[in-house]
């Protein structure tokens, strides 16, 4: 039987829980860290470390203190690269969550934070990235152009930096937004019979 | 004379390339004879920087780039070509635009241009904005070209990268350019002009708005990628033909509404498309606008 048993955790951490951050020297490290704890079960959000531990371009994972041990085993054994654990989040910094979007007519236009998407409606597919200055950018560009929007990895998965996290959510409201548009189309969701 | 532009392009493993910049007959970007891939970003900027210097009869921009796909090797692999490279080359403008924001890499970087190239001109968008400004390095540069979305990252002190800036994005509620410009130089966030580019172009000079550009106005430049960048490139290039900063940043706004008018922009066209154009934009259009005509 093993000591620390995957989490089955359903519930968000309150508010009184304390606490603390896992820190890691690349932000696709942060972004892997998300995806393995999410995973195996655990409540987690990506922050900003607090000012005086940043580097620059910083991403962390918090999650309760008293989940640390065992998602720290859990990073370990997905072999995700950890720089450290810190027991405190004050000064930490949400990730932007504002979208908005822009209807050209034939195309559609999302924004997230600092990027944007846009999508062909009719074709799904992907005319135009843009926004953003880390150098994973003009390479997600070039990744996603040309290409239908259900056909394509996740910015997610293939971009390295916050842009490309930022992106990432572009790209679902875009896919959201499609699919809501798909199923009128069909009539799924109509609210007639 | 000489603009330096330094940079990343995304290939993995892209090895270093230095030299000046060329525009291919088939519109592609050459760095020293060697193609990088046409995207938004460092390409596009190149590409209309070029075209500026084909125009005016200036030196070609220099180009000191590395293969980066987010992981920040070829950032630091052209940081640590730096020095020599501007001893060397001696530019009068260098501008940081591609990279992994590191404040580090940024700081080092700085420190040493003012001892080896004290009266350059610091450019500075893109990562290299962000690394510039989260490092407390803003005041430095001569030109910081943020849209919308950054010039509250610029406005707010607290706060490393522009996506964890909620406030005032994308002209909504509250959105105010002048304001966000005149706290972004009281709290040392921003270079000494500032164009920003939306809707409406604002051109900032110490703190106050010194110009506003708003026609001809074509929303579908948004859409495409690498519009911004077009804007950074010219911007610089006029800068280092020896324009006033802020007539710089004014032609550089000028030439890019009116490229994507020329080009009859929709959201689905790319960068490419507006660099093509800006020969035929220049020559009809900048002597009226900057007073600067082809030699």
């Amino acid at each position: 039987m093993a000591l620390f048993a995957r989490k089955d955790r359903k519930t968000a951490p309150g508010a009184d829980e304390a606490l603390g951050l896992f820190l890691f020297d690349a932000v696709n490290d942060a972004m892997s860290a998300e995806r393995v704890l999410k995973a195996a079960g655990y409540e987690v959000f990506l922050v900003a470390p607090p000012a005086h531990l940043r580097a620059g371009c910083d991403l962390s994972v918090a999650l309760p203190r008293v989940e640390h041990i065992g998602a720290e085993r859990e990073l370990i054994d997905a072999g995700v690269p950890l720089r450290e654990w810190v027991a405190d989040t004050e000064g930490t910094a949400e990730v932007c969550d504002l979208v908005t979007s822009v209807d050209f007519g034939q195309w559609l236009m999302v924004r997230a934070g600092n990027m944007k998407i846009v999508v062909e409606k009719e074709t799904g597919l992907i005319v135009n990235t843009s926004g953003g200055g880390c150098p994973d950018i003009p390479y997600l560009n070039l990744a996603l152009v040309g290409k239908r929007v259900d056909e394509v990895p996740r910015p997610k998965d293939l971009g390295y930096t916050l842009c490309g996290l930022m992106l990432d959510r572009a790209y679902q409201e875009v896919r959201a937004q499609l699919d809501v548009r798909e199923m009128t189309a069909v009539g799924v969701g109509g609210g007639t019979a | 004379m000489t603009l330096l532009v330094v940079a990343t392009y995304p290939v993995v493993d892209g090895p270093v390339l230095e030299g000046p910049v060329t525009i291919e007959p088939d519109g592609a970007i050459a760095i020293g004879g060697t193609r990088v891939p046409s995207s938004q970003g460092t390409s596009a900027m190149l590409g209309a920087a070029a075209q500026v210097a084909v125009h005016l009869g200036t030196p070609p921009p220099h180009a000191l780039v590395a293969g980066d796909i987010g992981r920040g090797d070829g950032t630091r692999a052209v940081y640590g070509r730096l020095a020599e490279a501007v001893k060397r080359i001696g530019p009068s403008v260098i501008a940081f635009h591609y990279m992994q924001p590191v404040m580090a890499l940024m700081r080092s970087a700085v420190h040493e241009l003012a001892e080896i190239a004290p009266d350059v001109l610091l450019v500075a968008d893109a990562g290299g904005m962000y690394a510039a400004k989260a490092a407390g390095l803003a005041t430095r540069f001569e030109l910081m070209t943020p849209d919308v979305g950054e010039v509250g990252f610029l406005a707010d002190p607290e706060v490393t990268h522009p996506a964890y800036v909620s406030h005032y994005l994308f002209g909504n509620d509250g959105f105010d350019p002048v304001a966000l410009a005149a706290r972004a130089h009281e709290t040392g966030g921003s270079s000494r002009v500032l164009l920003i580019k939306g809707v409406r172009d604002h051109i900032a000079e110490y703190g106050a708005i010194a110009e506003v550009v708003d026609e001809p106005c074509v929303p579908e430049l948004e859409a495409i990628g690498g519009t911004g960048d077009t804007v950074a490139g010219l911007a610089s290039a006029f800068l280092a033909a020896g324009f006033p900063t802020v007539d710089a940043a004014r032609c550089a706004s000028l030439a890019n509404r009116e490229a994507g008018r020329a080009m009859g922009a929709t959201p689905a066209m790319h960068a490419s498309d507006l660099v093509a154009a800006l020969p035929g934009v220049l020559a009809g259009n900048l002597c009226r606008w900057g007073g600067a005509c082809a030699v």
